[in-house]
């Protein structure tokens, strides 16, 4: 059908050069359909035709579209409803009813409004009941008029339409073209190959665009690609593998070689599996036992002991693992008996808990578990190891928490910074063998055993986004998953993990810019310390500032300073030739009054200010000190706020807590940016200072928790932004500023 | 891990200091506590109960902490509070004294009937305390965190707090039959005779728990004054008589408890934490007990011990290199007051309030988090050995690798599983297999170990039936077996489980795929099964019969195959034919 049709277009394109889907399907009395079907088919044969889709938009009428065009408007056949002599409502309504009616009760109702308000009828209440009359003679129904251009196509626009939109191809001859239709192959076939056919075939082209058909193939569950990661790490790490092929254990081996006393609360029918069958263990290696019952209910090894009645039936209790320190703890006994030599052990392998279940924990849970056998070792070592270990999996950032747990002393929680998460996560535990759990065996008294152990889950489920684990192990876990899991990169942050969102890193990068800088800073103040003590603590500083923008913080810092010190200051100020303009005398004396001591070198202090033409950010120098100059007012205020530290003692800026020396920094940071980023005005800023100083814990500083903490921020912004702020709390906060 | 609920204004005042939250957080971690909620009651009572039962609730700030299992002396604010300011040096820990009685003793007479019960009791009396509201309910909250914490829910010991006015005398500790005890106890009107009780705390929310530590016992105990008044019937409650109040000056302290260790403890603590409000600050007054030996021991022991540490021991076990009076420091930062002695030894003194130091290991652990563990500095061990892998988990590896390149996906099931899903579901019975039984499941889905991977599977085939078949799931993990060679009765077996579920059942296929593993082994098919594999029908009520065949190596069946019996098929909720293959992996070792 397509095919013959094709050929018929074919030769109409021949003839005419040109063809429009719509008119062939007018001119054949065709259905449209059919022809774009042609078209398409067409078009699979290459370059044979070019069609060019359009849309056009057609204009339809509704039912009721239908209806106007035919009887009229609503208005219309009100207005024809209504005899000369008028009518009521409830008559005109009455033909409404009639079956067949050309208009229905809705329709009426819309009409009346409608006729009334194009003013075609009135009402007429001087003869009682109020009726309906016609107002004017004649009526023109537009609506109705351009309806009925509509239904015959021609394009008159009301909202009584619908729109349809009907595509359309346009066609000429293409590059190959020809009347007669060829039927490409889709595909090579071995006939063709033999037969040597496929010489003068035509191929059908392959869509690109389309997704290949799925590989049939075989995956790896995503925890077991987890696994193999970890277990590839302790490989590359030294790490011996443990055999933990045993899910049964005794309590013995699970808890009181461990030094867990029977009472502990782990050792609950609530936290733990025990067995019914087989329910208990015998073979206990009986001098063993006999130490370790001693150890726990008297001590011995250095060890008070937990002092109780240690029974043997407890620790024959068989159970299903807690954890894998069952097997380190067969294994170090093992190697106890057999002449110690140095080992690193590992494992991962299935533990079981009797806990309550919830979206991340299981009956069973896969732990991972390191262990370091040798003599010497320190906590400074396993804090090594962990960093390692943890690199590898690309944890960087660790620190560990002191913790309990019965067999390890010391124990550290093992926490690393969850960048999407934007907090500390526990991600492991760790710490050294008790030696009343290590000397039982038998080893040597100088051997320490370093301890770490973690679930496989949760890194898992973190590494590829899950929160319920049921959705990452046991039956019910979707296989579609395991086939869509990609490979497992520990090391390469990617996918699904949850991100560190951008602006953290910026923050990041900020903090770290800061803590450069002020570790300059320290170096500077440390040096100048060192400088002031060698020489009698004398300091000459020169300060360069422009009239233009008077460092007033600068200024007033210089003024707490010299009021702080009962020693002589000396401040002379000059001004610079490239001023255009003298400064006026409250700029050449504005430090004058407490000037003291003009000789300049017995003074402790010696300032030399020159007012010069170098625009807003004002530079101080130390004399002597070969370091380049300390530019903009925020650097200076630090330079000065250090002196009055380093002369008074008083706590004021570094003097502070790291944190609290980066809050000052991150406001004269924020005055800084102001500056640079073109907000001359400070609304921002001042903002900011309102909110802080309004904020419910009534503070009375900007820096710390309430009450908060005076300090080089406060100075320095009230100096300068001061005038900006008018609610009430940042007056008395500058009233307090004031009186520093 | 318990948590104790601190109102944050009453702990910065005590403390002297206030903290942002960070601040406190960091505070916590350091000191190796964790500052693990912010709350108030307010907002506790909102998340349970909803927002009208919130309303005027308080909202003063609560801090939640977790404190670790072992420190005792922590569970309360005035012990918190005492622990964070010796560890930020702001105070030094308090000397606690012993002192007689300005009269005669109290004495606690211990009568052998309580040996079959509840065979220890212990006491002490705080003279001349003054409580107001706070301390009152600290005092109230320590006993019931010692309680659940190293009293084991009261089954190991139980505390009793009595206002010592009120009752007269020597007290006696004995056992009775359950109905000749009756007094009125703790906030009842009426009296009750102990069997009464038992049946009145049967529904109390909090007792209940406690009743069964006694309610079989032919005797319970009971703790009475020379009048008969009884003072408590321990485990469960104290009698209204001697209840303590906000006025109470005298308190007599009583732990009666079936560990004599865990009661001297409790004893210690509950005194060390409350002494404070005594007039004579840090004293603690004498009782005696009688055992029903006749022997009488002092009570509480409040020992302090003397230990002499190596400084040298201790810097190479922490891993830093720090002076003797450095390392002083540090333990009496640790409430573990140390001074120098001769040959590079410290002195160190351990208070009664920390019986968690038992080893010099604990006074290792005490430096080290005065140090701070995250300023030592980080070493690697010079240990040097060679790796290797378990050969089982090797072979394991290499064969999951070989499956999946078949296009076998791997499955990961659990080892737990119903009784049901090993026996009737596989139409065997339970008897015939030799399953590990949990004793104490709390559901039906952990009552036994599973001892074939068979079920996982099959449940997984269920849970993924929208996808396009066929379904080929695979898993090589460990079943476990009972096993009477081994000193725990029981052995994991690796075993390899394939499964293949389709419109036809594919046996040929999962035969494959056995050719194609024995091949990657380098085991040669062996009809006469003596040297290679060979396969043996066989009759196995799980498989479709005359559908099934052993695996047969070296002339021992080490698995088997078949299509899956229809009425297996439909106990998993599959209505498709299957075919599976489960092959003990340990013999290709």
């Amino acid at each position: 059908m397509a095919i013959a049709h094709g050929e018929k277009l074919l030769k109409y394109l021949e003839e005419n050069g040109k063809a429009n889907s719509l008119k062939l399907s007018e001119l054949w009395n065709e259905d449209h359909q059919k022809i774009v079907g042609t078209v398409k088919s067409l078009l699979c044969l290459g370059d044979v035709i070019e069609a060019e889709l359009h849309s056009t938009v057609k204009w339809d009428l509704t039912e009721e579209g239908k209806q106007v065009a035919a009887h009229g408007s609503h208005e219309a056949q009100i207005y024809n409803a209504i005899p000369p002599s008028g009518s009521t409502q409830p008559e005109i309504m009455a033909q409404a009813s009639i079956p067949n009616a050309s208009f229905t009760k809705d329709m009426a109702k819309v009409g009346f409004s409608k006729a009334m308000s194009l003013g075609w009828i009135a009402v007429d209440k001087s003869s009682g009941a109020p009726k309906f009359i016609q107002k004017v003679s004649s009526i023109q129904d537009v609506v109705q008029e351009h309806l009925k251009d509509l239904a015959t196509g021609k394009n008159t626009l009301t909202n009584e339409l619908r729109t349809e939109v009907v595509k359309s191809y346009e066609m000429k001859p293409g590059s190959s073209f020809s009347t007669s239709v060829t039927k490409q192959e889709t595909d090579l076939t071995p006939e063709m190959i033999a037969s040597g056919s496929w010489k003068t075939k035509e191929f059908k082209a392959y869509n690109l665009n389309a997704l290949g058909t799925p590989v049939p193939r075989g995956h790896l569950h995503p925890l077991m690609k987890v696994r193999a990661e970890f277990r590839q790490i302790f490989l590359e790490m030294g790490f011996t593998e443990m055999p933990t092929n045993n899910y049964v254990e005794s309590s013995f081996w699970n808890f009181d070689a461990l030094f867990q006393p029977q009472q502990h609360p782990a050792r609950d029918a609530h936290d733990t599996f025990f067995l019914a069958d087989p329910a208990t263990a015998s073979d206990i290696p009986t001098d063993y036992m006999e130490r370790v019952k001693n150890v726990h209910s008297h001590g011995g090894y250095g060890s008070q002991g937990y002092g109780y009645d240690w029974k043997v039936e407890e620790a024959q209790k068989n159970l299903l693992r807690t954890h894998t320190t069952a097997v380190s703890a067969r294994m170090l006994y093992a190697l106890a008996q057999g002449g110690f030599k140095p080992a690193k052990y590992f494992s991962i392998d299935r533990v079981f808990r009797n806990e309550t279940l919830d979206a991340t924990h299981l009956a069973e849970f896969h732990q991972i578990e390191g262990v370091i056998a040798d003599y010497g070792l320190t906590l400074g070592n396993l804090i090594g190891v962990l960093y390692e270990f943890f690199r590898k999996l690309g944890i960087e950032k660790l620190r560990f928490k002191p913790a309990y747990n019965p067999y390890t002393e010391p124990s550290m929680e093992i926490f690393s910074y969850h960048p999407g998460l934007k907090k500390w996560v526990e991600i492991g535990n760790s710490g050294i063998f008790r030696p009343e759990m290590l000397l039982p065996m038998g080893l040597p008294e100088d051997v320490s055993v370093l301890a770490w152990g973690l679930s496989l889950e949760r890194p898992t489920m973190i590494k590829y986004g899950y929160d319920n684990i049921r959705d990452l192990v046991g039956p019910k876990v979707n296989m579609q998953m395991v086939a869509d899991n990609p490979l497992c990169r520990l090391d390469k942050h990617r996918g699904t993990e949850i991100k560190e969102p951008e602006y953290l890193q910026e923050l990041d990068i900020r903090m770290d810019s800061i803590m450069t800088r002020l570790r300059g800073i320290e170096n500077e103040v440390n040096k100048l310390k060192k400088q002031g003590k060698g020489s009698q603590e004398k300091l000459t500083l020169v300060i360069e500032a422009d009239p233009n923008y008077p460092p007033l913080s600068v200024q007033t810092l210089i003024r707490i300073l010299m009021a702080s010190r009962n020693v002589p200051v000396s401040v002379t100020i000059h001004q610079h030739s490239s001023l255009k303009k003298a400064c006026s005398t409250d700029l050449m004396q504005w430090a004058k009054s407490t000037t003291s001591n003009l000789n300049r070198i017995d003074n402790l202090f010696n300032l030399t200010w020159i007012w010069k033409s170098i625009g807003p950010r004002p530079a101080a120098k130390v004399v002597n000190h070969c370091n380049g100059d300390i530019c903009g007012e925020a650097a200076v205020a630090r330079l000065l706020a250090r002196l009055l530290e380093s002369w008074t003692d008083c706590a004021f800026y570094e003097n502070y807590d790291l944190n609290t020396t980066a809050e000052i920094d991150d406001w004269l940071d924020m005055w800084e940016s102001c500056i640079q980023s073109g907000d001359p005005t400070f609304v921002v800023l001042a903002n900011r200072i309102n909110n802080r100083l309004n904020s419910s814990d009534g503070r009375k500083w900007l820096i710390g928790s309430f009450p908060g903490t005076k300090s080089l921020a406060d100075v320095f912004l009230s100096t300068l932004l001061g005038h900006k702020l008018n609610s009430d709390r940042a007056k008395e906060w500058l009233s307090r500023c004031n009186s520093f | 891990m318990p948590t104790i609920s601190i109102n944050r204004d009453l702990l910065f005042n005590a403390l002297g200091k206030s903290y942002s939250e960070e601040e406190f957080d960091e505070l916590c971690f350091k000191f190796g506590i964790e500052l693990d909620e912010v709350t108030s009651d307010k907002l506790i009572i909102l998340k349970e109960q909803g927002t009208e039962r919130s309303v005027g609730a308080s909202e003063e700030i609560i801090y939640k902490i977790d404190i670790p299992a072992n420190r005792y002396d922590l569970l309360c604010l005035e012990g918190l509070v005492q622990g964070l300011q010796v560890f930020l040096g702001e105070t030094e820990f308090p000397p606690f004294k012993l002192i007689p009685s300005q009269k005669v003793p109290q004495r606690l007479i211990v009568k052998s009937s309580t040996s079959s019960i509840r065979p220890y009791a212990v006491a002490a009396v705080l003279r001349n305390i003054c409580f107001d509201q706070h301390t009152f309910n600290s005092f109230i909250d320590l006993q019931d965190k010692l309680h659940q914490n190293l009293c084991r829910k009261r089954s190991l010991v139980a505390i009793g707090t009595h206002d010592l006015d009120t009752v007269q005398g020597p007290f006696y500790y004995e056992a009775l039959p359950p109905d000749s005890i009756k007094f009125q106890p703790l906030n009842q009107t009426k009296e009750f005779t102990a069997s009464q009780l038992m049946d009145l705390y049967a529904t109390d929310s909090h007792l209940r728990h406690y009743l069964p530590i006694i309610k079989d016992s032919p005797v319970y105990p009971v703790i009475k004054d020379s009048n008969g008044v009884v003072l408590s019937m321990p485990p469960i409650i104290n009698g209204e008589h001697s209840k303590i109040t906000l006025n109470t000056k005298n308190v007599f302290i009583e732990c009666t408890a079936t560990d004599l260790t865990k009661a001297s403890i409790v004893l210690d603590t509950l005194v060390c934490m409350f002494s404070r409000y005594c007039q004579d600050q840090f004293t603690v007054e004498i009782c005696e007990i009688e055992t029903p030996q006749g022997g009488i021991k002092n009570y509480p022991i409040l020992k302090t011990r003397q230990e002499k540490i190596d400084v040298n021991k201790i810097n190479k076990m922490v891993g830093i290199n720090e002076e003797a009076d450095k390392v002083a420091d540090l333990l009496t930062r640790m409430c573990l007051t140390a001074t120098v002695a001769e040959n590079g030894c410290l002195s160190v003194t351990i208070p009664p309030t920390r019986h968690d130091i038992i080893h010099a290991c604990d006074v290792y652990e005490d430096v080290a988090i005065a140090f701070g563990y995250n300023n030592i500095e980080k070493t690697l061990p010079s240990t040097n050995t060679i790796a290797s892998q378990f050969p089982l988990n090797k072979l394991t590896d290499q064969l999951r690798e070989q499956l999946a390149q078949a296009g076998f996906t791997e499955a990961l099931t659990f080892s737990l599983c119903s009784k049901e899903d090993i026996s009737d579901k596989l139409r065997k019975p339970l008897s015939s297999i030799p399953a590990v039984h949990v004793s104490n499941p709390k559901t039906l889905e952990f009552q036994v170990a599973r001892s074939t991977l068979l079920p996982g599977l099959l449940k997984t085939i269920a849970a993924n039936r929208k996808l396009p078949l066929p379904l080929k799931f695979f898993e090589v993990s460990d079943v476990v077996l009972k096993d009477n060679q081994r000193d725990v009765g029981a052995r994991n077996c690796r075993k390899l489980c394939i499964v293949y579920y389709n419109k036809s059942p594919g046996f040929e296929l999962v035969h494959g795929l056995l050719d194609r593993l024995m091949q990657l082994l380098e085991i040669p098919l062996d009809p006469t099964g003596t040297t290679g594999y060979s396969l043996k029908s066989c009759d196995d009520a799980t498989f479709f019969p005359g559908r099934c065949a052993h695996v047969v190596f070296e002339g021992v069946t080490v698995g088997v195959l078949g299509v899956l019996h229809p009425e297996v098929v439909t106990s998993f909720d599959l209505n498709l034919p299957c075919s599976a293959l489960e092959l003990n992996v340990e013999p290709f070792l």
